[in-house]
């Protein structure tokens, strides 16, 4: 061993020199090429840079969507669109990996360096970005007259301290699913207020049509407190005061609101327990599969419904706005995503252009065509070709009309976080009121 | 042996290592694992404790020193206290079921019998698996409408209702402790198995000569030689259970009503969900001397057991 070790190394003595010879040798040959490398690459950069000039080069960051095309396809699109700005598409995960997102936005974002110079970003981010400087407003490109085009619940929901920070893009909400054909046999009117749906789902529930009244996402989780801004403000009762510096979740319509879905589980028992576990996906398949009645849900839902592979309820499933409380007002979460420019881009203009285009209603149009993603300006919803192809759009619109954006702070991170605990908790236990004041404390304490 | 001492003693340095001393050699040899090892453990723990001292937060640009206030935040924060005795009830669960039970499999492997290799082999097949497949796998047998469990107690007549296990703030963090234990007990297993290998057969043949049975041969000597390996093969299962993550966030999250939130589950929305990497780290940082004491209590422990045999 030894000496078969030590053979090479001393036989090579003699040859050492001439591999270290021929190694500097490689080496100055190698640091030329290199050179001559890197010259070419400057005169590459150089007729790059001329290029640009005539195209400003920008990009663009958004979660994964996926449907008969993706967004990339969409940004090359533009990009074959004109001859001025050339957009490059930064892909971040999909929106079920939301908080990963996130993370990949704000990384970017606080770099302060201009990159991406246009992204989408969730609705509950906005306030974040705009009171971190991140987002740039937008009111001198968007004008009053060009607002209006849009939603307004989204539009709100895109306004932070007074100023535009944001483009409504494409929007989702919470809705109101039902059977039609169960609903015929108890009544044949959709419930729209809170008592009779919990009536009626009990009915057909004792009848034995059905397994669950009602289902809707009481996980510890964003869905939860998705479910909670609805049952909330349907009954006049919100999470923050108007001006987000402190908490009305202790307040009678929050704990009435809170109680109720307490009770579907507790009292009427029109709702599982399990619902306590349940995310979106989980309360989906026991509705797809025949045995719920009533759900809460998005709009992902319909479709699925209506495919004969997926679901046993074809043709039996109608959609409608969530019930309210007697006094209040149908209100349904808002979801979707929205669209704004990096603060730090230095190229202002070529990513007001890339905004327009994406929020135009040309590209809103395909976008529900390619994608299945609901446009946020009501004139599409009349689009024939969108009323032929997603039939679903058209009964969604008055749902989408009223959408409400979840609390409106740059805290909101935290918020949620406060709120997924504390409803959770008052869920379990039941002690509504003093779960509701613990949780209004806490909240004060983030927001104050 | 010797041959290699040799390539690197002698052999090798004859051209370098007459300037070098041995040591200086070495630690020459040493120096990228050294550098490497400091800059990706030494240099993150460093740099979590400073961050622990600010109040650096990415969403509202803060990054000033801010002495021990985030400590004095995390002392009061009963959310901190919720997840830290939960971490710890976790861990103590866990790691003790995971040792009587793996000690029990090792004892069994241990004998003789026909298939033993393979017994060996499939055993650690829960061990490989990816945790998040093992969490998975676990949210549907005990999933509260459609799940295994539910169906076997029912027509065992031991439960009159489906149980929603993970939605019951008594049941959820107990089926987390055995979905840990089903995947982390073979791991155990293998490690009291090389333990008990060490017990010399002679031993244990003289003991039976002498009349012992099998428990008293296991009692009086496997045991008490059998304990440092128990002592360090628990505390690397105790360390390992303290950072519970993947099975805490794939089956519940944290909930119900905070019920199964963990300290790492915790670190992780304050680090990556609100961006406060000052508290975050403080957090961390508090887990970080958690795990020192226990990993501490379980060397003294040792020592002294060393000693006393001695």
């Amino acid at each position: 061993m030894t000496d078969m070790k030590k053979g090479p190394v001393s036989g090579s003595k003699p040859a050492a020199h001439v591999t270290i010879a021929d190694r500097r040798q490689f080496l100055i040959g190698s640091a030329g090429l290199l050179g001559a490398a890197t010259l070419g690459m400057a005169t590459g950069l150089g007729v790059r840079k001329a290029r640009a000039q005539s195209r400003a080069e920008i990009s663009f960051a958004s979660a994964a969507f996926f449907g008969k095309e993706t967004f990339g396809d969409l940004i090359k699109a533009f990009n074959e669109s004109q001859d001025r700005v050339l957009v490059k598409n930064i892909e971040l995960p999909p929106p079920s990996s939301s908080t990963e997102v996130y993370q990949g936005l704000v990384q970017q974002l606080a770099r302060r360096n201009g990159t991406p110079d246009v992204f989408s970003q969730d609705v509950i981010w906005i306030a974040g970005f705009a009171a971190a400087g991140w987002a740039l407003p937008l009111d001198q490109y968007f004008p009053a007259d060009k607002r209006s085009a849009y939603f307004e619940g989204t539009l709100n929901a895109c306004t932070y301290g007074g100023k535009l920070t944001a483009l409504p893009w494409f929007m989702d909400s919470g809705m109101f699913y039902y059977r039609k054909d169960v609903l015929e046999k108890h009544g044949g009117k959709v419930p729209d207020n809170w008592a009779d749906m919990a009536t009626i789902a009990a009915a057909a529930q004792k009848a034995g049509d059905i397994d669950f009244g009602y289902l809707w996402q009481g996980k510890q989780a964003e869905v939860l407190v998705c479910d909670a801004v609805e049952i909330i403000t349907s009954n006049n009762g919100a999470i923050l005061a108007p001006d987000g510096k402190s908490s009305l979740i202790n307040q009678k319509g929050a704990v009435e609101a809170i109680q109720f879905l307490h009770d579907t589980i507790a009292t009427t028992k029109i709702s599982p327990q399990d619902v306590l576990s349940w995310d979106e996906e989980p309360s989906r398949q026991p509705f797809t599969s025949g045995k719920a009645m009533f759900m809460r849900n998005w709009s992902y839902v319909y479709p699925i419904a209506q495919d004969a592979k997926a679901s046993q309820v074809v043709d039996k499933v109608g959609v409608a706005p969530l019930p309210s409380f007697p006094g209040g007002k149908s209100s349904a979460c808002l979801g979707g995503y929205q669209l704004g420019v990096n603060a730090n881009s230095k190229q202002r203009e070529a990513a007001i252009e890339l905004l327009t285009w994406l929020s135009s209603s040309e590209t809103q149009h395909r976008i529900a065509l390619n994608f299945g993603l609901a446009p946020t300006r009501p004139a599409l919803f009349q689009d024939e070709k969108i009323k032929a192809e997603q039939p679903f759009m058209a009964s969604l619109e008055k749902v989408f009309t009223g959408a409400t954006a979840r609390p409106i702070t740059p805290e909101y991170a935290k918020v949620t976080l406060a709120l997924q605990s504390g409803i959770s908790k008052a869920l379990v236990s039941g002690n509504v009121q003093a779960e509701m004041d613990a949780l209004a404390a806490q909240i004060n304490k983030i927001v104050g | 042996m010797s041959a290699a001492v040799d390539v690197s003693g002698t052999g090798r340095p004859r051209r370098f290592g007459k300037a070098l001393p041995g040591t200086l050699w070495a630690l020459l040899l040493l120096t990228p694992a050294l550098v490497s090892l400091a800059s990706v453990s030494f240099y993150p723990i460093v740099n979590g404790l400073y961050l622990s001292l600010t109040n650096t937060s990415l969403i509202t640009q803060e990054h000033e020193f801010s002495g021990f206030a985030n400590y004095v935040q995390l002392w009061g924060d009963a959310q901190f206290w919720n997840a830290w005795w939960h971490t710890m009830w976790f861990t103590l669960a866990s790691t003790t079921l995971e040792t009587v039970i793996g000690l029990g499999m090792a004892l069994i492997l241990c004998e003789a019998f026909k298939g033993r290799g393979l017994v060996r082999a499939a055993m650690l097949v829960p061990w490989a698996m990816p945790t998040v497949v093992t969490s998975k796998m676990f949210g549907w047998l005990f999933d509260g409408q459609n799940g295994i469990i539910n169906y076997i107690l029912l027509h065992a007549g031991l439960i009159d209702q489906n149980v929603n296990w993970y939605g019951s703030t008594q049941t959820a963090m107990t089926t987390i402790i055995i979905a840990d234990v089903w995947k982390t007990t073979p791991f155990m297993a293998l490690l009291l198995l090389t333990g008990l290998q060490t017990v010399p057969n002679s031993l244990i043949e003289a003991a039976r000569m002498d009349g012992a049975k099998g428990w008293i041969t296991f009692w009086y000597i496997r045991l008490p030689l059998l304990m440092p390996t128990l002592l360090i093969a628990g505390l690397f299962r105790a360390l390992d259970a303290f950072r519970v993550f993947d099975l805490v966030y794939v089956l519940t999250g944290g909930g119900p009503a905070d019920s199964t939130e963990t300290l790492s589950t915790l670190s992780y929305k304050v680090l990556f969900s609100t961006l406060q990497f000052g508290y975050g780290s403080a957090v961390s940082t508090a887990m970080f001397v958690t795990e020192g004491i226990i990993a501490l209590a379980f060397c003294l422990y040792l020592v002294r057991q060393i000693r006393r045999a001695q």
